[in-house]
């Protein structure tokens, strides 16, 4: 029997001259769970968009079920059966799931939607298929979970029956993301395909039929995944060892470097975002902040950071108030901070390289001694700095915007790592990250902790805040649900009974 | 790497040359259109900024008013465009320096008539309170941006407005000489006159003040924290304020900075070239700023380059009108046409960078999708 989808030979070169995919076979069989895996980069996100019709191959040809097809844009993409769901779900807000599911395809009385209809329908397919929805409900009013079964559901209104999720467990609790897995088998058994597309190889062992490791534009490998450990399928996608164990930590706590009591914050709606929230962050340790995303950790970071007001309670650093600090003096106080989005945040792209690394600290002496600055320091910090932290570019004076993504995130990195902090918060350090660079992140916030920092780590990824925080901080609607020791009786499921609200914490 | 700097510098060059031949062909087939004389016309668009050397008698410049003409025009221009690229490069797209123009040129116009003093003492207190009036009007607009998010294109634009009517209200009422036949000031006294530089022209100390300007502006941007703060402040906000600067002081500053230099450009005209004060003194000058700077990409250094070529394109557009059977309107749509074309050729690489941020965000967004 042909393959449900076949991609034989093909390259993508965009105008820039960027090879993104290079002579990539790629095979999907009729009923089976595929893996897509790679890292940043590695050309993933491309194939995807060429077989979903977004893109166009400069080489090759795709063939579904032995045909050869040109697929020249999605709605081509869906009529052949394939649907896509994004990661950033496109669902409109304020309409209901039934009058998403039905959305360009509405069922009609008359002139107008047929909404009993449209409710009928999506019971029927939410039954069918185990998506368990609320078709009355407003988007904007159910659990991302349900978002994400709505989304599922949309497609296959829509006659898919090749299904691609795009990292779908990302925005997803443990608990929540065994019930996709459910649901997602029971889609294969109902005769779906589906490609599945993530970074956790600890989901694609436990999911996947199959998988596709992908490395530089290329197919690394190809592999039924109950052949391979998870080892072996995070040396095929960096292309050498990659330590995956816990991390040996040394618990030499200091004396308490921040100390943050019934902190209070109202969001610019009125509402309130962090409520009585207290905790401390010792030297030498480094304190993870678990949650699902949306529950106050942005918030907390901002406030910390001194982009935030404080409504009420206090923030102590080295035993110094510093609730209402701007940012500048908090820095001076000696919080560094690596940003959630580095790249909106964290990095000016029209700005050099140089100017980059100096945001925090231009002000200061070598950068500006009697009231001037001093390109030439400025110049060399950066030398330095990019030869530390293996920061590739053309050059100080070059542009970030230039350098690869991952170079972009170093930069960050250099910068904050260098400020010699006291208090170092890091918000998602690894996300966009790929392993290798992963592993430096991690062992630079090992370092700093060693080296007597406190360090306060927010994380959506459980494995990441499990493998590397001393004690764990569980947030939930803007409050701590939970302060626990890490160990290795400690599970992202217990965890995850934390992040749904369902433990309250005891005093 | 040096090379390929070289390599690219040097493509970018020919190519701006090969605009400008472009735009001046277009020009002259204009020209050709509607002169009976095309080249003599052309001719003089092209040259009649250029003094004429004449070796029949010894050596003899002639026609130095002109040259003149184009250094006067490009010093007003050159302060104006330095203005608009302090603002820009913040990325405040604040339009409001033909008011501070207006109200610098008035405050030194007040301090010549109402506050005798000795030279050089009375031109420095003009030129001052013309650079306070100036940073005051800009100051204005900058912390309403700054503080209460009032959009600078709006706010800027009605004060342009309010900046007239008060010019010739304060004019009119208490600065106007009762016995001038005109609507203006009677003559300043040679104490707030700034001396010549070239004599047989207009071409005053007023050249020099123009310079400093370039490299105090140069240096503020290059040189200074708070030029670095506002670089950051026009690159990415977020990251600015991320990083610890002030972002609202540096908006705010950034406008109000840019008006001192609109400022010294009225006063050019008022002390400088008129020597009084009158009514509609230079409408639409203030926008010409926005040319300079665009094309100069607000980089000081570049402002003084794009400056003196537009200065020159102008002054050669008054003397082909002067000196030719061309109409006004006709030499507006050829100097017009002039800058629509080196402004597009200025402005494409910035276009097509920012159709790759574009590009670049979705491959961002999608990568960060499938990969992260």
């Amino acid at each position: 029997m042909p393959a449900r989808v076949a991609m034989q030979q093909i390259s993508k070169i965009y105008p820039n001259g960027v090879v993104a995919n290079h002579k990539v076979d790629f095979a999907v069989e009729k009923g089976e769970i595929h893996a897509l895996v790679g890292e940043n980069g590695a050309g993933k996100s491309t194939l995807m968009k060429l077989l979903y019709g977004l893109e166009q191959p400069t080489h090759g040809a795709i063939f579904l079920e032995g045909r050869r097809v040109e697929i020249a844009n999605p709605q081509r993409a869906i009529h052949l059966g394939i649907g896509m769901v994004h990661q950033n779900f496109m669902l409109a807000p304020s309409f209901t799931i039934a009058e998403n599911v039905v959305l360009g395809n509405e069922p009609r009385k008359g002139r107008l939607v047929d909404h009993k209809r449209a409710i009928a329908i999506t019971a029927a397919l939410s039954a069918k298929f185990g998506l368990q929805v609320d078709p009355t409900a407003r988007i904007e009013a159910t659990p991302v979970g349900m978002r994400q079964r709505a989304e599922i559901l949309k497609t296959l209104f829509r006659g898919a029956d090749l299904l691609i999720l795009d990292e779908p467990t990302a925005v997803l609790t443990p608990q929540e993301t065994d019930e996709l897995f459910w649901a997602v088998r029971n889609l294969v058994d109902q005769g779906k395909t589906v490609i599945f597309i993530t970074h956790k190889l600890g989901e694609v062992k436990e999911i996947a039929d199959r998988v596709t490791v992908m490395r530089h534009g290329e197919v690394a490998g190809r592999v039924a995944t109950r052949e391979v450990t998870e080892a072996d399928l995070a040396r095929m996608m960096v292309g050498r060892a990659v330590l995956l164990s816990s991390y040996a930590r040394p618990a030499v706590r200091g004396k308490v470097v921040a100390a943050v009591h019934n902190l209070g914050c109202i969001d610019e709606t009125g509402r309130p975002v962090l409520r009585n929230v207290t905790f401390a962050v010792h030297a030498g340790e480094i304190l993870g902040v678990a949650g699902v995303e949306g529950n106050g950790q942005s918030e907390l970071v901002e406030v910390m950071a001194g982009l935030r007001a404080v409504a009420t309670g206090e923030i102590r650093i080295n035993g110094k108030a510093v609730q209402g600090a701007s940012v500048r003096e908090m820095r001076a106080n000696g919080v560094a901070h690596i940003p959630e989005d580095r790249l909106a945040n964290g990095v000016a792209l029209d700005a050099s390289i140089a100017e980059n690394l100096v945001v925090d600290r231009y002000h200061r002496p070598p950068f500006t001694r009697y009231g001037v600055l001093w390109p030439r320091s400025v110049r060399q910090h950066a030398t330095a700095l990019m030869q530390q932290f293996d920061i590739r570019g053309a050059g100080p004076g070059a542009s970030l915007r230039s350098l690869s993504g991952g170079n972009q995130q170093k930069v960050v990195a250099a910068r904050e790592f260098s400020a010699a902090p006291v208090l170092l918060i890091a918000a998602q350090p690894t996300r966009g990250v790929d392993i290798g660079a992963t592993e430096f992140v991690h062992g630079q916030l090992l370092a700093k902790r060693n080296a007597g920092a406190a360090v306060l780590l927010v994380s959506a990824d459980l494995s990441e805040v499990l493998r590397l925080a001393d004690r764990i901080v569980v947030m939930v609607k803007g409050e701590i649900a939970g302060i626990l020791e890490n160990g290795p009786q400690l599970t992202e499921e217990t965890l995850g009974v934390y992040m749904l609200g369902r433990n309250r914490p005891t005093p | 790497m040096v090379h390929i700097k070289n390599h690219k510098a040097l493509i970018e060059a020919s190519r701006a040359v090969l605009v400008v031949m472009i735009a001046l062909v277009i020009g002259f087939v204009i020209t050709a259109l509607v002169s009976k004389e095309p080249v003599r016309a052309y001719a003089a668009l092209l040259t009649g900024p250029l003094p004429k050397v004449s070796f029949a008698h010894g050596v003899e410049i002639t026609n130095l008013n002109r040259f003149g003409n184009w250094l006067e025009e490009s010093t007003t221009l050159i302060l104006l465009g330095l203005a608009v690229s302090l603002v820009f490069g913040a990325r405040q797209f604040s339009l409001g320096a033909e008011g501070q123009l207006l109200l610098g040129a008035l405050a030194a116009a007040a301090v010549a008539v109402k506050m005798p003093a000795p030279f050089p003492l009375h031109l420095l207190l003009a030129l001052g309170a013309a650079g306070i009036v100036g940073f005051l009007w800009g100051l204005i607009p900058g912390l309403l941006k700054a503080y209460l998010a009032v959009d600078e294109i709006v706010c800027t634009l009605m004060l342009n407005v309010i900046a007239l009517q008060l010019f010739d209200l304060v004019l009119l009422n208490w600065l106007r000489d009762p016995g001038a036949s005109f609507l203006g000031t009677a003559s300043f006294p040679a104490s707030v006159v700034p001396p010549l530089l070239i004599p047989g022209t207009r071409v005053s100390w007023m050249l020099i003040v123009m310079v400093a300007a370039v490299l105090g502006v140069w240096f503020l941007m290059a040189r200074t924290p708070f030029g670095y703060a506002l670089k950051m402040v026009g690159a990415n906000r977020k990251f600015a304020e991320y990083g610890g600067i002030n972002a609202r002081r540096v908006i705010a500053l950034s406008m109000a900075v840019s008006g001192i230099l609109a400022g010294l450009a009225g006063a050019h005209l008022s002390l400088g070239l008129l020597k009084r004060l009158t009514v509609s003194l230079a409408p639409g000058l203030g926008f010409e700023g926005v040319v300079v700077a665009l094309l100069a990409r607000n980089d000081p250094r570049g402002v003084l380059v794009t400056g003196l070529f537009y200065g020159y394109l102008r002054t050669g557009a008054q003397i082909m009108e002067r000196s030719s059977d061309v109409t006004r309107e006709v030499v507006l749509i050829i100097q017009a046409v002039i800058i629509l074309l080196v402004t597009a050729e200025r402005l494409f690489p910035s276009f097509q960078q920012w159709r790759r941020t574009r590009s670049d965000g979705g491959a961002i967004a999608i990568d960060r999708g499938l990969g992260g």
